[in-house]
């Protein structure tokens, strides 16, 4: 049924905001996590994206997670000469992670899952609906 | 969500429900020459019942930590429309019959 068709598409972006949700909270729980070595790289941001993908099972054109990329942009450095990870001019590389873009991020993500949570829900009063019409 | 202990209690119930429709099947395709109504609605109470183990399974998953919640939902919410549009049908088909017998001979 086309319905139940638009229900499985809905679903999959559930998951895949759920991944994306994954890639956030790496990113909001490691934005302190420093090199081990002096002078190494910190963690490096990873950006989740997105690509649609044909669901030959399903017959329909469907969400999936591509790769995740990292972001290249350069690290915040603090000079911190007590710090173990600090090279010979006391700067510590940080992660380039903003938390201000990963809350709006975040945000996006909320957002878009409640959209298709949305679309689950008006799909399955249509179907009610229709039922309702055998019932009476 | 429907634990499993329930379910399977269901699920006995709907095969025990699909034994005598095959023997409703023989009586009523006999010199019909077509898929028979014992037929049909033996094909849907398997298929229902079919989908009731899916999601089941789903949910069991799911408890074991092994399933997606997503899945369970929709796994769930496809048994939910297909034992809806069987009971409707049914009530329908019983109705009828009802209406057929109590005419006025």
């Amino acid at each position: 049924m086309d319905l139940m068709k638009s229900i499985a598409i809905a679903a999959s972006g559930l998951r895949a905001q759920s991944g994306r949700m994954q890639v956030i909270s790496e990113n909001i729980a490691n934005a302190d996590s420093t090199a081990q070595a002096a002078g190494g790289d910190p963690y490096r941001r990873q950006v989740a994206t997105f690509q649609s993908a044909m669901d030959n099972a399903l017959g329909a054109r469907v969400v999936k997670l591509g790769p995740v990329r990292t972001d290249p942009s350069d690290f915040q450095v603090k000079n911190e000469p007590g710090h173990p990870a600090a090279d010979a001019n006391g700067n510590v590389h940080y992660p380039n992670v903003n938390p201000l873009i990963e809350m709006t991020d975040m945000r996006d993500a909320q957002r878009s899952y409640s959209a298709n949570l949305n679309v689950i829900n008006a799909t399955r009063t249509m179907i009610q609906r229709t039922l309702d019409i055998l019932k009476s | 969500m429907p634990t499993p202990s329930i379910a399977a209690g269901a699920y006995a119930n709907v095969a025990r429900l699909t034994d005598p429709a095959a023997g409703l099947a023989k009586g009523a395709g006999e010199g019909a020459g077509g898929t028979s109504f014992g037929d049909m609605l033996k094909n849907v109470l398997s298929s229902v019942a079919e989908q009731g183990r899916k999601s089941d399974a789903q949910t069991q998953a799911m408890l074991g930590g092994k399933a997606d919640m997503i899945d369970v939902v929709t796994a769930v919410s496809e048994t939910e429309v297909a034992v809806q549009t069987m009971v409707a049908v049914r009530d329908k088909v019983i109705e009828a019959y009802q209406n057929i017998m109590s005419m006025p001979i």
